[in-house]
């Protein structure tokens, strides 16, 4: 079973959505709709979305491609809702940058509280996966908890879902095939095989220090691929057998508006 | 009984805001891993597992190889500035006018020894970022950065921050982290600490202070 967050009619909806396509809100009632509607807009698909945890240079490739040796241990940093947005929803790019990439990544979602949590016994406090699309501005990048708020913690450029697939769902998470495409085009491919450390893991590890909580996410970085960005660009992250995130870039000013 | 939490959605701390710590680490900035002092303020977050109150007890970190109790952890104090309306890149001139009032945030952690990565098993521990005692109203603080922040264990002075040694003050650090993220009422900047994070032991009662804003009270609870 797949979970999301919807509006639709005005109304923010959780809905169900089978193997079939078929859509049931949480109140029980069949909404005759295709999962591609335009008619619905996609929310994040965590509802009280807690700590984002997020992964950088978690796959050996992509550590080669950024000129860094592959980490010992896991290279984590935090992120909050504030940077959250839906499938076929817009994120930003700043004004006066040179790079800003895209990063599609698996994100495990934390369904249980834990805390002291072993390896084997992790998947047990994952409630499902989804798909995120971590950017990264690397003009903001400097050495001082690096990768720093600046270039990981703006507004919008954390697109997430469309929906939740169920942890019993997805036998092998890393056995899944990751693209990127930018209008259309593959930019990037990989498998979440190549991931360095993995969401058992990564669990265990956070657990040594600090309680996990339903809600909290983890995001576990990207493969070799990434490449600029630019407002009017498309962008779809795809895992296999999780699902496909869309998402247009805009200008600073477009995004703000009147707070620009 | 402890008081409740104060913190809502997002807890925001500045490191390497005292410009006596930044003056005598120059050097250190300017070698690798660094390469170059930082250009923007250095912030971290406490995450919400890590949020708690006045009088709570502060759990003694475990070491994460051996499992056995830490051998060393320390103690910060900040100002926190309480936002108090939806905050997006606002000019440091109208960025007070976005805090409903202060109040004090305490950071236990393990010893800072680097800068360069995220600090996920020094900082994130459960329980280690006390704020209170309570919100005093921004309209009784008429400039909160001529305020002083003092620590205090087991009635001993350890520590005055004086917050005009803070390199970007109050005003300047809301403009700024408004312009990276946008801030909503409850979310709480911890704007600086002393660059010497004072060491505590198992059983230590903390006092952080700062006069006009109050005193958050702290005990190290016991090596397990």
């Amino acid at each position: 079973m797949r979970h999301a967050r919807i509006i639709y009619k005005g109304e923010e909806l959780a809905i169900d959505i089978d193997a079939d396509n078929k859509i049931t809100t949480d109140a029980g009632a069949a909404l005759d709709l295709p999962v591609d509607s335009d008619e619905i807009t996609w929310l994040p698909p965590v509802k009280e979305p807690g700590t984002i945890f997020a992964l950088g240079i978690n796959y050996a490739d992509h550590a080669t491609e950024l000129a860094f040796e592959p980490p010992k241990e896991p290279l984590i940093f935090i992120k909050h809702a504030n940077t959250l947005t839906g499938h076929k929803q817009v994120s930003y790019r700043p004004d006066n940058i040179d790079y800003q990439h895209y990063e599609c990544e698996l994100v495990a979602v934390i369904g249980k509280s834990g805390k002291h949590i072993k390896r084997e016994d992790a998947l047990d406090y994952v409630a499902g996966y989804t798909v995120c699309n971590d950017f990264a501005i690397r003009d903001y990048l400097e050495n001082y908890y690096r990768p720093n708020l600046r270039v990981k913690s703006r507004d919008s450029l954390l697109p997430m879902g469309p929906w939740i697939v169920d942890t019993a769902d997805i036998p092998d998470a890393n056995a899944l095939k990751l693209t990127t495409t930018v209008n259309g085009k593959v930019t990037q491919e990989g498998s979440t095989k190549d991931m360095i450390f993995n969401v058992p893991f990564v669990i265990e590890y956070l657990s040594k220090v600090m309680t996990l909580n339903p809600g909290d996410m983890i995001c576990t970085g990207t493969p070799h691929g990434i490449v600029d960005c630019q407002p009017g660009d498309t962008i779809v992250c795809t895992i296999e057998d999780i699902c496909a995130l869309e998402t247009r870039m805009v200008s600073e000013q477009e995004y703000y508006g009147d707070k620009y | 009984m402890s008081a409740p939490i104060l913190v809502n959605s997002k807890l925001i701390c500045v490191a390497l805001n005292d410009s006596d710590q930044l003056k005598k680490m120059a050097a250190t900035f300017n070698e690798k891993p660094y390469v170059k002092p930082p250009t923007q303020p250095v912030l971290y977050y406490k995450p919400r597992n890590t949020w708690s109150a006045a009088e709570a007890e502060i759990e003694w970190a475990t070491d994460f190889n051996s499992g056995k109790p830490a051998a060393e952890m320390v103690v910060g104090a900040s100002l926190g500035v309480v936002i108090c309306k939806e905050t997006c890149r606002v000019t440091p001139e109208e960025a007070l006018s976005y805090v409903g009032g202060y109040t004090i945030v305490a950071d236990y952690s393990l010893p800072e020894k680097t800068y360069f990565r995220p600090d996920i098993k020094g900082k994130c521990l459960d329980g280690s970022a006390p704020v209170g005692p309570e919100i005093v109203p921004a309209s009784e603080v008429s400039n909160p950065d001529a305020l002083t922040v003092t620590i205090s264990i087991n009635g001993e002075a350890k520590d005055s921050f004086p917050l005009c040694r803070m390199e970007h003050d109050v005003a300047t650090l809301v403009s700024i982290i408004s312009n990276i993220m946008t801030l909503q009422k409850g979310e709480v900047i911890a704007v600086g600490f002393t660059g010497d994070r004072i060491s505590v032991k198992p059983g230590d009662a903390v006092s952080a202070s700062i006069a006009g804003v109050g005193t958050l009270n702290n005990t190290l609870g016991g090596a397990v």
